[in-house]
């Protein structure tokens, strides 16, 4: 299966990738250990995700052509 | 009802009764820089009723590009001071309360209880999860917008959608960011025109809210990207319990702890002589003396460059090109401020130090070593 990756900020100058194809089931959780695993700065900063929109409050399974975006806070103005 | 509103008063939907409603509000702007500067000026427009903004800030040259209330003779004067003559000029009508100051932890409550809506147009997160833990607590409508680079997000906290479900920023993001993990707009950069948009866009959800008109971003996070002009709306709910520590009451909140409020930038590195020598061993450094022409002792030799506080500008003005940027001045106390002031312009592109004490202190060694 393909997940959609969408990243905002500083996470889109620290991973470009824009899909992730998988074999094994996978979930939300399962998805940041992976993502986490390639791009170790990732680890460094907090961030939060969005299934399809909808803000990540607890872990969620993922299907094929699923959209995830991952979003770090920002403070300036 | 004032001439001065006709053109939102004869619109479908807002009419005199939304006029009214604005003309009865009290809103309080957080902040009067990149986002605080569209919103106060678009707030008053509309005829906000009481407009209070508070900010112990004053202008720099770098704010400018930015922070169009003010002008460029205007640099080193107090923000909200500025803004309370321009906005009055703008809009006599309404009450204006300014507030030199910075928010805290001992006054935020005080200050927001007078008020029916929040505008978050701070630029450091200390100042962002105190306002809106603050809002949280009074049950006070917040709305939110921050941004970095050529991205933004705005959202409206605090107020429930037909459910009775809110949200607020710790449903987002629990826990603040360390220091330095997320870059503010003084080391990462933004665009001007982008926090020109989110403040006028704080200043339009605030308007709905207060109006009743059209559907605020109530449990929703609007991400925005002005390079694609693409905009990317999530939906929001609250956080599992315990994922943060919401205040019960005023004694809860205030025993919580926050940092400082003032800018959570790369900041200046306060160094005494021995530091000095060792910066300076390792080259690409340059000495900036800040202190008048006709103060003494004058530096004997070396490579510094006086640059005098009354002339900052000329400084700022400067693109200093050696990496390593030490301030220093009679008692350093000015140079911090230059140090300051070098940091909001360089960000974390440079290391720029202030010698702790000044001449005053190490005169011995500037005499005879530099």
């Amino acid at each position: 299966m393909e997940i959609n990756i969408l990243s905002f900020g500083k996470i889109a100058e620290i991973m470009t990738i824009t899909s992730l194809k998988t074999d094994e089931p996978m979930d939300t959780d399962g998805l940041k250990l992976q993502l986490e695993e390639s791009y170790p700065a990732l680890k460094t900063i907090k961030y939060k995700l969005a299934l399809n929109k909808q803000i990540v409050q607890q872990n969620r399974k993922l299907l094929s052509g699923d959209v995830v975006a991952i979003m770090p806070p920002f403070s300036g103005g | 009802m004032s001439e001065r509103y006709n053109r939102q008063v004869i619109l479908n939907g807002f009419g005199l009764s939304g006029q009214q409603k604005l003309a009865k509000a009290k809103v309080l702007v957080i902040g009067v820089g990149g986002l605080g500067c569209p919103a106060l000026q678009y707030l008053a427009g509309a005829g906000i009723g009481t407009l209070g903004f508070i900010d112990g800030d004053r202008v720099s040259i770098s704010n400018l590009h930015r922070q169009l209330l003010f002008k460029t003779s205007e640099v080193g004067r107090l923000k909200v001071e500025l803004a309370a003559i321009s906005l009055s000029a703008l809009n006599p009508e309404i009450i204006f309360k300014p507030y030199p100051y910075f928010i805290n932890q001992a006054n935020i409550l005080d200050i927001l209880r007078d008020y029916d809506l929040v505008i978050d147009g701070t630029d450091n997160f200390n100042a962002r999860y105190l306002i809106n833990d603050a809002c949280v607590l009074l049950k006070k409508p917040l709305v939110f917008a921050a941004v970095s680079g050529f991205e933004g997000q705005l959202a409206v906290f605090n107020v429930p959608d037909v459910n009775g479900i809110s949200t607020n920023y710790r449903d987002v993001f629990p826990i603040p960011p360390e220091k330095g993990e997320i870059l503010n707009c003084a080391e990462n950069g933004v665009i001007g025109v982008l926090p020109g948009i989110f403040g006028t866009m704080q200043a339009a959800e605030a308007i709905k809210v207060l109006s009743g008109i059209g559907r605020p971003l109530v449990n929703k996070l609007l991400n925005y990207n002005l390079l694609a002009q693409s905009v990317y709306e999530i939906e929001l709910s609250p956080g599992p319990a315990g994922s943060y520590v919401r205040a019960k009451d005023e004694n809860s909140f205030l025993s919580l702890r926050f940092e400082n409020l003032t800018a959570d930038n790369a900041g200046v590195v306060e160094i005494d002589f021995e530091e000095l020598q060792i910066i300076k061993a390792k080259g690409n450094c340059l000495l900036v003396d800040v202190r008048e022409v006709y103060e003494s002792p004058k530096l004997s030799s070396g490579e510094y460059r006086q640059f005098p506080m009354s002339e900052i500008e000329k400084l700022m003005k400067e693109n200093l090109l050696e990496k390593n940027i030490v301030c220093i001045c009679q008692h350093g106390i000015r140079s911090l401020g230059a140090g300051e002031q070098l940091c909001e312009k360089y960000g974390i592109t440079k290391n720029i130090y202030s010698l702790k004490g000044g001449i005053a202190r190490w005169k011995q060694f500037f005499t005879s070593r530099l």
